[in-house]
């Protein structure tokens, strides 16, 4: 008996959690809102970390963590991502074969622009990231794709976000397609995967701030912002993909294809849900 | 359920009179097959998450609720069990892996858990 | 009082959930309390907390059943891999089922290839059910 009653107990509250929570949130194109979301977002970290400005969540989770935040201060007091930097410049400004480079890409020529990436394509009916733009960039004039993950395509993504220092995140969802693709994203977002059966969510909304072993979660708020990322554990720079891939490994789920739609939808909830915050990439992470 | 309580309490080596030994001898090894897998990171990694009194607990973490007074809070000791078999059951929105359902451990490696953390 | 309202709502819409209970929730409530091997009655007929892979393991152990097992496990697979919820141990394992069955280690190669087709639906499974509950865990 004593199970039953424990049960029915369970089912209530489980259906109470889910009254409550799935009745305001948009998940049809026709009720979706990405405005509405990134607000509820801020306040349910605004609520849960009164102290914490909002600006200071593009410093992830050494915007919660004091214990950490000062061994990260003096790590970043000579960035290993500097080298990247310069690198990255480097490539940036070498001509492609034809002459062109990838200046003649971008608006503004490349230069602080980060905080627009990802936008929806209205040619290209889908989401355009930053580094499907410098690979495309790249097709078009007649050299071959980079590598997603590291290496050259970080280094030129690090130092174009470097240019955009302090310029704050804007992404656009500006018809029911861009709609779409959000939802998408958003729906992944919140999806358990893997064997470990976990989402986005029960991490770096969640579990943020709680330690697992000795580390910390960061919060999912402005956690685009810092990318392309230098992680001590790769010991090299990487982009957001691969952390993607990476995150959902650690999960027991196979990683999808960096850039493909599914990761790039992701990227583009995400990167709306951090509107409003600096562009401060690249970063430095453990 | 009150039959199967008393019969885990015999198996902890209060009673059975006849095959005493026998069965704390392999409850013995059933708490030490299941602290290894409590501890080991590709196995239950529960430490990842739950602090417990042993010293070999080695920064635990604190995601999940601490591993104390396990008797009182679970007297029947197979909701125990149900609750790392899929502690989704209870709260859908849990960040705990369902350690039976999704078969990331074994039913055997499941009761040596239990094993070890009903003693705390 | 209007504060109450869901909660009775829901606990008289839980008791009519618990009433119309699957056959997968008993079953899984079932081996949740008791492991496998767990006699329990459904709508009045007789069932044990074994899965339908184990089922199939516990077969006569021999190169025939196993390689059928393998082959229905990698259909499995390849299933779980078509809608991009693959776990990641999922090939390991059916690698060492099919290592056991060239050392014919049969039963060895039944019971990995149990495994690994039990992922694999668990992995289907886990793709339906994230249609309808990731809704649960967006905050207010």
């Amino acid at each position: 008996m004593k199970i039953i009653t424990s049960w029915l107990a369970g089912a209530a509250l489980a259906l109470i959690a889910g009254m409550s929570s799935a009745a305001s949130t948009g998940n049809t194109i026709a009720t979706v809102d990405p405005e509405a979301d990134r607000l509820a977002l801020q306040a349910y970290f605004q609520k849960r970390f009164p102290e914490v400005e909002l600006a200071d969540y593009g410093n992830g989770i050494y915007a919660l963590d004091a214990a950490s935040r000062a061994q990260w201060e003096e790590l970043e007091e000579f960035p290993p991502y500097e080298f990247d930097i310069e690198e990255g410049e480097e490539l940036f400004n070498t001509p492609f074969a034809n002459g062109k480079s990838y200046a003649d890409c971008f608006e503004n020529g490349g230069i602080g622009v980060r905080q627009n990436f990802p936008y929806w394509s209205e040619q290209q009916d889908q989401v355009v990231t930053l580094e499907l733009a410098i690979n495309q960039c790249r097709t078009a004039n007649g050299e071959k794709k980079l590598g997603w993950k590291k290496g050259k395509i970080a280094q030129i993504s690090a130092y174009m976000a470097f240019t955009s220092a302090g310029e704050l995140i804007d992404i656009k969802v500006p018809n029911d397609k861009a709609k779409a693709a959000y939802l998408d994203g958003k729906a992944q977002f919140y999806s358990r995967r893997g064997q470990l059966n976990m989402s986005c969510a029960n991490c770096h909304l969640q579990g943020v701030n709680i330690p697992i072993r000795a580390d910390r979660t960061g919060p999912t708020l402005g956690h685009v912002t810092h990318f392309p990322v230098f992680r001590s554990k790769w010991g090299a720079l990487g982009t957001l993909h691969r952390r993607y891939g990476g995150c959902q490994n650690n999960v027991r789920g196979t990683a999808l294809k960096a850039q493909g739609e599914e990761y790039r939808n992701l990227e583009f909830f995400m990167s709306y849900m951090s509107n409003g915050l600096a562009v401060n990439g690249p970063g430095s992470r453990k | 359920m009150r039959k199967n309580i008393r019969i885990k309490h015999a198996l902890l080596g209060l009673l059975l009179a006849g095959a005493t030994t026998l069965a704390s001898a392999s409850d013995a090894e059933q708490i030490a097959k299941g602290k290894s897998l409590f501890m080991n990171k590709k196995k239950g990694n529960c430490i990842a998450c739950h602090m417990i009194n042993d010293p070999d607990a080695n920064l635990p973490g604190m995601q999940g609720p601490p591993i104390v007074a396990m008797q009182a809070r679970f007297p029947d000791i197979n909701i125990l069990r149900a609750q790392i078999w899929d502690a989704t059951v209870r709260n859908p929105n849990t960040i705990m892996p369902p350690f039976g359902r999704h078969w990331i451990l074994s039913e055997d490696e499941i009761d040596a858990v239990v094993a070890y953390i009903y003693q705390y | 009082m209007n504060k109450y309202l869901p909660l009775v709502a829901a606990l008289v819409l839980s008791s009519s959930t618990v009433a119309a209970q699957s056959f997968e929730d008993v079953f899984n409530a079932q081996r949740a309390l008791h492991g496998n091997g767990h006699a329990f009655t459904f709508e009045g007929e007789q069932y044990t907390t074994d899965h339908p892979e184990e089922l199939e393991a516990a077969a006569p152990a021999n190169a025939t059943n196993a390689k059928a097992l393998i082959a229905s496990a990698k259909a499995m697979h390849a299933e779980v891999k078509a809608v991009g919820y693959d776990w990641t141990l999922t090939k390991g394992i059916l690698k060492n089922a099919s290592k056991a069955l060239k050392a014919g280690d049969f039963q060895k190669a039944m019971n990995l290839a149990a495994q690994a087709k039990y992922h694999a639906r668990m992995g289907v499974a886990q793709y339906h059910n994230s249609k309808q509950s990731w809704l649960n865990m967006v905050p207010e």
